[in-house]
């Protein structure tokens, strides 16, 4: 039916129930009905990065995601990270390293670094370039980005 | 996006069902990004969407078949046919091949089953299949049939898979004796979509090769065989005269086409220096 349905999936570790429309992408969902600004399109094509969101744990671009796919699924957005009041190691690290400059990108390079580091905690340079080559940074933070991740990574294994 | 209706079967044939073999407006969808991109520029509007989520389970995992190929659920997304153990084991070209496919979010949504449905001469994996000598399986109202990638693909985004079929897996055969290697070449970044995609297969016995598959994508209408380069290649002693043969060949058979990631003029070089570096490779492999 092109008439909207009602989904429910966790978000942010929160049971929510919406209603959307089949035609409706992730990222909009999340904007407009969820007021979570963290993921925003950009290319809308799949290629930057800027829209990133976790669906049960995997990097998926929320702009060629349709919003009806998540029912029943776990959605993990950039806002989740410090929910406690804690900044998470990894936006920690690129803070630190000064791993932005307008840091409209970043959102989207902190989620694909999570997902990294829970495959590869020990990633080496071809691995962060591997990873973070669907990402796209216009000011050019590049070499902070991967001090970033290589320090975040650190933190995190205890080293 | 223009609005549409979207149905979830979870059985194949209410999916197949709800398929029109006379409405192209109507179509499956898998991972969606492909229809994703086409839906959102208005070059593809539906009518209907029916997702192929609900059938996951039974179109999922890599298999080891007894005669030692493989068979892949067309449902199986490219992250985890690039992790697979199975996959790695009976033709790692295809592993290979994914570490610069695309980027790792749309490798975490896109299936195989989208992929090759597509028809994208632009796609990695169809040439590396087909040099494979890969198969799909299509289910229609009528039952099953099986058809070679080769002969899947027919023209720019088109293939021979009817409104009211799907790919339900790819069968990939067993590869004992052959080697396989894919050169992707772009313009750009690595991991962009290729301006050409060469993959080669080689049977190589005492420093002849004695059997050759050769198929290019991206800088044809569709990715295809050239039979003519094979034919030269068979049998004859592998030399770097025979190579650069090989490579001159290949650019005046392949039918290359211009594209905003190269002139049809500049590709054709592609393809004679890259056919022989990608032989090379396979060669190497196969004295190992
Ligand atoms: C940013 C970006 C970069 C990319 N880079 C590359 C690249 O470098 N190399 C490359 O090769 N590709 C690249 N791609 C293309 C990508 O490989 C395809 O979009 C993807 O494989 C399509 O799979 P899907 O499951 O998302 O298909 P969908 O979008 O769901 O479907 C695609 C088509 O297949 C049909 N279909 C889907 N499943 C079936 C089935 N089981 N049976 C019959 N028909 C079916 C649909 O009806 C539709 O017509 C890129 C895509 C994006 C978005
Ligand atoms: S906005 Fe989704 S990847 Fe660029
Ligand atoms: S910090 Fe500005 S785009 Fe990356």
């Amino acid at each position: 039916m092109t008439a909207p349905r009602t989904i429910h999936f966790t978000l942010n570790g929160a049971a929510v129930a919406a209603t959307v429309m089949p035609h409706q992408s992730l990222v909009e969902l999340l904007r407009e009905r969820f007021d979570l600004f963290g993921a925003r399109e950009s290319c809308g094509q799949g290629l930057c990065g800027c829209c990133t969101v976790l669906v049960d744990g995997r990097a998926v671009s929320s702009c060629l995601y349709l919003a009806a796919f998540v029912d029943g699924a776990g959605v993990t957005t950039v806002e989740h990270l410090a929910a406690d009041g804690d900044l998470d190691p990894v936006q920690e690290a690129f803070i630190e390293t000064g791993a932005f400059q307008c840091g409209f990108c970043t959102p989207g390079f902190v989620l694909m670094t999570k997902q990294l580091l829970d495959e590869i905690p020990d990633p080496s340079d071809d691995d962060i370039r591997h990873y973070l080559s669907g990402n796209l940074c216009r000011c050019g933070a590049y070499p902070e980005i991967v001090a970033a991740v290589k320090l975040a990574a650190r933190r995190q294994r205890g080293a | 996006m223009t609005p549409f209706e979207l149905e979830e079967p979870v059985l194949l044939g209410a999916a197949l069902a709800l398929l029109d073999p006379e409405d192209s407006s109507v179509r499956a969808i898998a991972g969606g990004t492909a229809l994703m991109l086409m839906m959102k520029s208005g070059l593809y509007r539906p009518r209907r969407l029916v997702s192929l989520r609900k059938l996951a389970p039974a179109l999922d995992g890599v298999r080891s078949a007894p005669d030692g190929g493989i068979e892949i659920g067309a449902m199986v997304r490219l992250s985890d046919l690039r992790r697979s153990a199975v996959v790695r084991a009976a033709a790692p070209v295809i592993a290979e091949t994914l570490l610069t496919h695309s980027n790792v979010r749309v490798r975490n949504v896109a299936t195989i089953g989208g992929n090759l449905a597509q028809g994208d001469p632009h796609m990695d994996l169809p040439p590396v299949l087909i040099a494979l000598g890969a198969s799909v399986r299509l289910a229609g109202p009528g039952g099953e049939r099986i058809v070679r990638v080769e002969d899947l693909l027919t023209g720019y985004l088109e293939t021979v898979i009817a409104n009211n079929e799907l790919i339900t897996a790819v069968i990939v055969p067993p590869q004992t004796g052959w080697r396989t290697a894919y050169a992707k070449v772009t313009a750009r970044s690595a991991d962009d979509w290729p301006a050409l995609g060469l993959a080669v297969s080689v049977r190589v016995e005492a420093g002849i090769a004695r059997d050759a598959r050769i198929a290019i994508g991206a800088a044809t209408e569709t990715a295809m065989r050239l039979p003519g380069t094979e034919a030269l290649l068979a049998g004859r002693a592998i030399d770097d005269a025979l190579l650069q043969e090989a490579g001159r060949a290949a650019a005046a058979e392949a039918p290359v086409v211009a594209d905003h990631h190269g002139s049809a003029s500049y590709k054709r070089v592609l393809v004679a220096v890259h056919l022989g570096r990608a032989l090379r490779q396979t060669i190497a492999g196969a004295e190992r």
